[in-house]
């Protein structure tokens, strides 16, 4: 018994090894080439991540973000022409919408955006008008366009009230560059002035932020503004 | 103790080989099932054979370790040190049978031979052993398998060295002093075998390094990101990272065991994956994030070593950032003083951290960290971790000592 276990134990041993070995060899083998083929022919797709985007928010639905979109395309915002903003006929024309259902489409921006007021026929920027367009240009969060919307009041002929909407929307331009140093600003701002020809707003959106908060507020007092929102849309 | 002639010696050895011969097989599968850049479940269990699974996070850290692997320049992941195990174990199991079966016949050589060698798993288990505790922070549950099995083969060779003591007799035959030698030589030759036949089946990696695109938008003085530069730079980079998310953690301590770190002109763009601050985010991957990210533009000059301080602290962050901000603010004061906790209070940070998010959105990067960008090309995710120093040789070979 002791003799063949000399002749037979070193066999076994050596016949489970190469067994073994060829085995695990051959495993080894068949897994690496297997993750080969999947890497040559992958047979699932990967799967999707999502992609870092600007924000759109419920806000953001179909009418409101067309109108946005033509206004954007059509007032130059989009696309690096040279035109910098639109005048009432451009908003009437591209936007193709009423002047309350204009309006209406900015109501969920009450508390994202502000209402810079003005004093009769200037332009100029008070402590506090520059102090709400600081407050709402820093609180960004996801948003890729910032839109002026700038107004005068009834006071006045058409053609002056839109020169003078211009200058406003263009005062909020400045003052903005100005701040933020930021030298593609342009292509953030979206600006668009209607005069007294489009879209005026009620006394009613007087109780919106405004820089003049606690001072008297009218029908007139209230166009005497540019309301300034970033807009969490992807346009 | 036991007889000279008892069998149980080898018997515990062969069962010991068996057992680290199931956890190496099963870790050398794992990790030839990731040559195809996918990821995969683990096998990541104290029981052998136990089915894979996703929680699986220590053993991931393990292979994705520069310590998981040798050739890693040569080979995309280079060649998994559980294979050398495999062929080891291979011929312990063989061995142990031997002996077994030859019971007493056995020559004194071939039990001596087999009590020198059959300890080796146990220092090389050791080594891996104390590696995991001080470099990776974690055990993985197939390594102690093997640290087990290595540890009942040394008992078993042990055991049966010892039963020589008791066989001053001559009872056993002595044996030629060859037979060590070719011992010796075989289990070189089978530990081999496994690493040859995994080597030359690898498929080729190097078409799909550079298939994950470009930075769209190189990093402007506007963007305000966060500056990490090495002790030597020779190559730019960017990166988009979460000081709360532990597979960036890993990628840094990575890069930094490969001292990669230091041979880098980063910019740091923080992308945390907290909802607070990222609009990207429908709710909060990492609860705090927001915070400890503008911790780190706060650091200014400082912001490696407050981004290094918070992965350290990474576990604490998180639990103090799932808690509340109140005691996440506290832990920051607590490490950076009220200075820096102002600053990540102030109105200026915030904005600073919105335009990191916004470059990332430029770039549309993937809602995924970390991403990384070596001067203008992107470095695919599955190229960051087990395939990293190969992609590095390939990719950048200046950041490769």
């Amino acid at each position: 018994m002791s003799n063949t276990a000399r002749v037979v134990a070193p066999i076994a041993g050596g016949l489970v090894t190469l067994l073994a070995l060829g085995a695990l060899s051959m495993s080894v083998n068949a897994g690496v080439r297997a993750a080969g083929q999947r890497l040559a022919a992958p047979q699932a797709e990967k799967p999707k991540v999502a992609v870092a985007d600007h924000a759109e928010v419920p806000y953001c639905t179909p009418r409101f973000k067309q109108v946005l979109e033509r206004v954007l395309h059509s007032c130059g915002l989009s696309g690096g022409e040279n035109r910098r903003g639109c005048k009432p006929a451009d908003v009437k024309t591209f936007a193709s919408i009423s002047d309350s259902d204009f309006n209406e489409l900015f109501t969920p921006l009450k508390e994202r955006g502000g209402v810079v007021l003005f004093d009769t026929a200037k332009d100029e920027l008070d402590a506090e008008a520059k102090k709400l367009l600081a407050d709402r240009w820093a609180d960004r969060k996801g948003a890729r366009y910032f839109f002026v919307v700038a107004r005068a009041s009834k006071t006045g002929s058409p053609e002056k009230n839109r020169a003078l909407s211009h200058r406003r929307a263009n005062s909020i331009m400045y003052y903005l560059k100005e701040l933020s140093k930021d030298p593609e600003i342009e292509k953030k701002v979206g600006l668009l002035w209607l005069g007294n020809e489009f879209a005026q707003l009620s006394k009613e959106y007087c109780t919106w932020p405004n820089s003049r908060t606690g001072k008297k507020c009218d029908d007139e007092s209230i166009n005497r503004s540019a309301f300034v929102s970033w807009v969490d849309c992807r346009l | 103790m036991f007889e000279p002639k008892s069998r149980i010696p080898p018997a515990i050895s062969l069962v010991a080989s068996a057992l680290g011969l199931s956890f190496a097989t099963s870790s050398t599968l794992d990790y030839a099932a990731h040559l195809d850049r996918g990821l995969h479940d683990l096998h990541c269990s104290f029981v052998p054979g136990a089915a894979p699974t996703e929680a699986a996070e220590a053993c991931r850290t393990a292979m994705y370790s520069p310590y998981a692997a040798f050739f890693r320049d040569k080979y995309w992941g280079g060649i998994p040190i559980s294979l050398f195990a495999l062929g080891a174990f291979t011929f312990f199991a063989g061995f142990a049978l031997y002996l077994l079966i030859a019971g007493a016949r056995a020559p004194r050589r071939a039990v001596g031979f087999f009590a020198a060698v059959g300890m080796t798993p146990l220092v090389a288990s050791a080594v891996m052993g104390t590696i995991s505790a001080v470099e990776l922070g974690s055990f993985c549950k197939t390594c102690v398998g093997i640290y087990i099995a290595s540890f009942l083969l040394a008992l078993g060779v042990l055991l049966g060295a010892l039963g020589l003591r008791g066989d001053d007799g001559g009872e056993r035959p002595r044996g030629s002093w060859l037979v060590p030698a070719a011992f010796l030589l075989a289990l070189g030759a089978v530990s081999l075998v496994p690493a040859a036949v995994y080597a030359s089946s690898m498929p080729d990696h190097r078409p799909y390094l550079d298939q994950c695109g470009t930075l769209k938008k190189d990093p402007e003085a506007g963007d305000a990101l966060s500056k990490m530069t090495g002790k030597r730079p020779v190559k730019t980079a960017t990166f988009f990272e979460d000081p709360l998310c532990p597979t960036c953690r890993a990628f840094h301590q990575r890069l930094r065991a490969e001292g990669v770190l230091d041979r880098l002109d980063v910019q740091l763009a923080l992308f945390p994956l907290d909802s607070e601050c990222n609009w990207m985010l429908s709710s909060a991957m990492h609860p705090g994030a927001c915070t400890v990210s503008k911790a780190v533009i706060c650091g200014k000059d400082r912001a490696q070593q407050v981004l290094e301080w918070a992965y350290d602290e990474q576990d604490a962050l998180s639990r103090a950032g799932k808690v509340g901000t109140p005691t996440l603010r506290a832990v920051i004061e607590k490490r950076w003083g009220a200075a820096l906790l102002s600053c990540v209070d102030s109105n200026e940070t915030k904005q600073v951290l919105n335009k990191h998010l916004h470059f990332a959105t430029e770039n549309g990067i993937a809602v995924s960290t970390p991403q990384v960008f070596l001067g203008k090309q992107r470095v695919c995710d599955e190229d960051t971790d087990m395939g990293l120093r190969f992609t590095l040789r390939h990719l950048a070979p200046e950041l490769v000592p």
